[in-house]
């Protein structure tokens, strides 16, 4: 193996700078795949169905990725650190009944809703964070507990009936024209201002580094003096927070009724983006980016099929066959450095 | 004159709830030395270590740093010092670059961001300075070899400006010609001041790499002494101390036919030329130190890796196991060292671990588990091993180590083997249940088993075998009977290149 160190190497090889990439790269090679697949899926889409580039079928994919891309940021520096959230549906159960009969009650004003979602969401991360890093048990199991434990309280909140005729207040978040700004759709603008700034986080302050080490190796990041437990800890708040958000856009996205699937199976298609998008679960190491381009290529697929007049099932398979994908090729690039 | 030594330990004692780890120990190390410290495993080495590195606190005793009186009372005190330690495996990130790796919690920063080109620059530096090369700062760590990611460990604890380095067992992983490449790393720090504690197993390096040399035994240091007036032989004695091993039973190993024959066994990078007859009835000990081939040669032969050159004989008929569960149906039964991740179900009940390699044997019409047949061999397997237990439904997992060791061993026990295979048989074991698990291994091999126990522990292996192989650097260089000294073996297995006459 060439790195393996050569006795007589030259010490005269003078003061040579550091070669190669300083930075870790700022995309890498699954990001490069995705956003080459996405294109050739947009360019043969169009080609296919017209109407796959217009207005009235994009800025709806847009809004249907926020929230999925949103929670990814979260979940992102989550599995990175080694862990999983699966608590993320009924997080979202429980923040948007909380916010929702709220509204619909007492009127309270855009402002007061985000705080009270953005509030719940960061409680019930930080009930799972502190279990987590704190309990010694496997993120899974914790998770999966208190996924059961929200939703019970979501079904409570709720009653046996939906929530009907909320109020128009969150709009601005909404699907509407009053929800764009210059023909962005707001929640779509706010999930990519998001995870470019948590790009940036992760890749150039200390505390964002201090991610991937906990992921990485918990036993060394500890002797490295860096605090494991609160690192942890902070990838799950960071989740609720961002469920909390998340929350508010599937309000608005709604009509003025909210019921009892709201949140339904988003645990699994916000860890099916991050997985896509070549975050590895074994943690150590992972990107926000490729977050966000793996929930662009799962709502395509689902948008794709749809407009195809291609059974809705078909979707499910390529995004199977993605999660495969992804999860293989994280193996073998394992597999391949371990055995020299 | 006499220089001011960097670091001085007197007096020091550590105790471990009832058991005494350290006894008396006093440790003085001067700059620019390099100081080797030997011992035999439990001899106190490793908590003498972490008390310099602020692993643990010593109960009793002074700590001396450059005159000054210090209590070190964690790891980050002993960084702070300027006491760096290389741990045996190294602790890195894989997934992320040397430079990072190098700077991961103390970061340069500026402006609230990581400074990437000065941590670069400085990496470059002190790469340089360890004559590695400055491409390697922007590599990632799990792209490089296990010999280099050690000297990246070297260097992230140089990067803290260290005055002490302790490396432990830093050998056991390298290569002969990756060995000399550290032991040019050693000298070149020394020759700068460094002052160095070299742990090892290997003596041979002891004598090559070393200034000095201090031998700890039962949990005291019994002397430092300058490595130029030592040999291997020498410091193996001082190890073992005068002890005779342990008065046994003279056995009369049984002449049965030969069970197991190894016929040049070999595997690349592993061992070579592994050649050895084991009869019905005889117990072979095969000793060596860490990395010296010996665990491999066990992996072999029980199925978990494939040779690469050479025959294992069973009963006459030659066999290639490719999995445990072809060893075990070509008549080679298993205990392995590591019981907890190799082979025990710790949630499941000493029944269930018992009769899980015999579920047909236990079966009615095998399709059916005969739940009371199971029972009453369980019991009776129980009662003879003395497994100290409330009963058969117990979860191994809540057992003592030497209980869930020998329940371990009953399950070889269902069907009498022909052929037994102990790894580090007693590991973790304490002294009433290892008594009792090496009067089983005498009994069977008096029934007849033929049994090959390989051990590090090398007072088990001169008190059970019959005969003693000793293997180094990947082969079996010597072998002694029943009567050997303690001494001689260890000189043996640990280098000493006159000392290998049999016996």
């Amino acid at each position: 193996m060439s790195t393996t160190l050569d006795p007589n190497a030259s010490p005269a090889a003078a003061p040579v700078k550091a070669r190669g990439r300083v930075l870790p790269a700022p995309v890498t090679p699954p990001e490069i795949a995705l956003i080459g697949v996405l294109v050739v899926l947009w360019i043969a889409l169009a080609a296919a169905t017209p109407a796959f580039l217009s207005a009235g079928s994009v800025i709806p994919l847009l809004v249907e990725v926020a929230p999925v891309a949103l929670i990814g940021i979260g979940m992102t520096f989550v599995i990175i650190t080694g862990g999983i959230d699966v608590s993320v549906a009924g997080a979202i159960m429980v923040c948007s009944v909380i916010t929702g009969k709220l509204m619909r009650d007492n009127a309270i004003p855009l402002w007061l809703c985000l705080v009270v979602a953005v509030a719940t969401g960061a409680v019930l991360g930080l009930f799972n964070g502190v279990l987590i890093a704190y309990g010694r048990v496997h993120a899974i199991i914790i998770t999966f507990g208190t996924a059961n434990l929200f939703l019970f309280i979501g079904l409570r909140i709720f009653g046996s009936t939906p929530i009907a005729g909320m109020p128009n207040t969150l709009a601005w978040f909404g699907r509407g024209v009053d929800g764009r700004t210059v023909g962005v759709p707001n929640s779509f603008a706010i999930t990519v201002i998001l995870t470019a700034i948590a790009w940036w986080y992760l890749r150039h302050t200390p505390g964002g580094r201090h991610f991937f080490a906990v992921g990485g190796d918990p036993v060394a990041a500890r002797l490295a003096g860096i605090r494991v437990q609160r690192r942890i800890l902070t990838a799950y708040v960071i989740t609720g927070l961002l469920v909390g958000l998340a929350s508010i856009f599937t309000l608005a996205k709604g009509t003025s009724n909210l019921d009892q699937s709201v949140g339904s199976g988003q645990e699994l298609a916000v860890i099916a983006a991050v997985v896509i998008g070549g975050t590895s679960i074994m943690g150590g190491r992972g990107s926000v980016l490729g977050t966000l381009l793996g929930a662009l290529l799962v709502q395509t697929v689902k948008s794709g099929v749809i407009q195809l007049g291609w059974p809705s099932q078909l979707s499910d398979l390529f995004v199977g066959v993605f999660i495969v994908v992804a999860v293989g090729t994280d193996l073998l690039r394992r597999r391949a450095r371990r055995e020299p | 004159m006499a220089q001011q030594p960097r670091l001085t330990l007197t007096g020091v004692v550590k105790s471990y709830g009832a058991v005494k780890a350290i006894r008396h120990a006093d440790f003085e190390l001067q700059p620019g030395q390099v100081h080797a410290l030997v011992g035999e495993n439990g001899a106190g080495k490793s908590t003498l270590i972490k008390i310099i590195s602020g692993a643990t606190a010593p109960d009793a005793g002074s700590v001396t740093y450059d005159g000054q009186s210090v209590t070190i009372t964690s790891t980050v005190d002993a960084i702070n010092l300027g006491i760096a330690t290389v741990y045996q495996e190294p602790q890195l990130f894989g997934e992320l670059t040397v430079a990072e790796n190098i700077f991961m919690g103390r970061e340069i920063v500026t402006r609230g961001r990581v400074d990437w080109a000065a941590q670069n620059d400085s990496v470059v530096k002190l790469l340089e300075s360890l004559d590695l090369p400055a491409k390697l700062a922007t590599a990632t760590v799990a792209s490089l070899s296990v010999a280099t990611q050690q000297q990246v460990s070297i260097a992230k604890a140089l990067a803290g400006d260290a005055k002490v380095l302790i490396l432990d067992e830093p050998s056991a992983i390298l290569t002969d010609a990756e060995i000399e490449v550290l032991f040019g790393v050693i000298r070149r720090l020394a020759g700068d001041g460094v002052a160095i504690i070299y742990i090892s197993h290997r003596l041979d390096e002891v004598i090559t790499i070393a200034d000095q040399v201090t031998v700890m035994r039962d949990g005291a240091t019994i002397g430092t002494y300058p490595v130029a007036d030592m040999t291997v032989r020498r410091i193996a004695e001082l190890m073992v101390g005068d002890a005779l091993s342990e008065n046994t039973e003279p056995r009369t190993a049984p002449e049965g036919d030969p069970v197991l024959e190894l016929k040049s066994l070999a595997r690349a990078g592993a061992f070579r030329d592994v050649s050895l007859q084991l009869r019905s009835g005889e117990i072979l000990g095969l000793y060596g130190l860490i990395g010296s081939g010996v665990a491999e040669i066990a992996e072999c032969i029980y199925g978990l890796t494939k040779a690469s050159g050479g025959d294992i004989v069973v009963q006459g008929r030659p066999v290639a196991p490719k999995s445990p569960r072809e060893a075990a149906r070509n008549g080679i039964a298993l205990l392995p060292a590591n019981r907890k991740t190799e082979g025990m179900f710790s949630f499941q009940s000493i029944a269930f671990n018992v009769s899980i390699a015999h579920l047909q044997k236990l079966s009615l019409a095998r399709a059916f588990v005969d739940r009371s047949g199971e029972r009453s061999v369980v019991k009776d397997l129980m009662k003879r091993l003395a497994v100290r237990a409330s009963d058969e439904n117990q979860a191994v997992g809540t057992l003592s180590g030497g209980n869930a060791q020998k329940v371990m061993l009953a399950r070889q026990l269902v069907e009498r083997p022909k052929l037994l295979l102990l790894a580090e048989p007693t590991q973790g074991v304490d002294i009433g249940a290892k008594e009792e698990i090496h009067r089983i291994i005498t009994e069977l091999a008096d029934n007849g088993t033929a049994v090959l126990m390989v051990t590090s522990d090398l007072q088990e292996a001169l008190r059970m075998a019959d005969r003693l192989l000793v293997v180094r650097a990947g082969t079996i260089t010597a072998e002694f009977g029943p009567g050997a000294r303690q001494a001689d073996v260890l000189a043996a297995a640990a280098g000493d290149r006159e000392g290998t006459a049999s016996a």
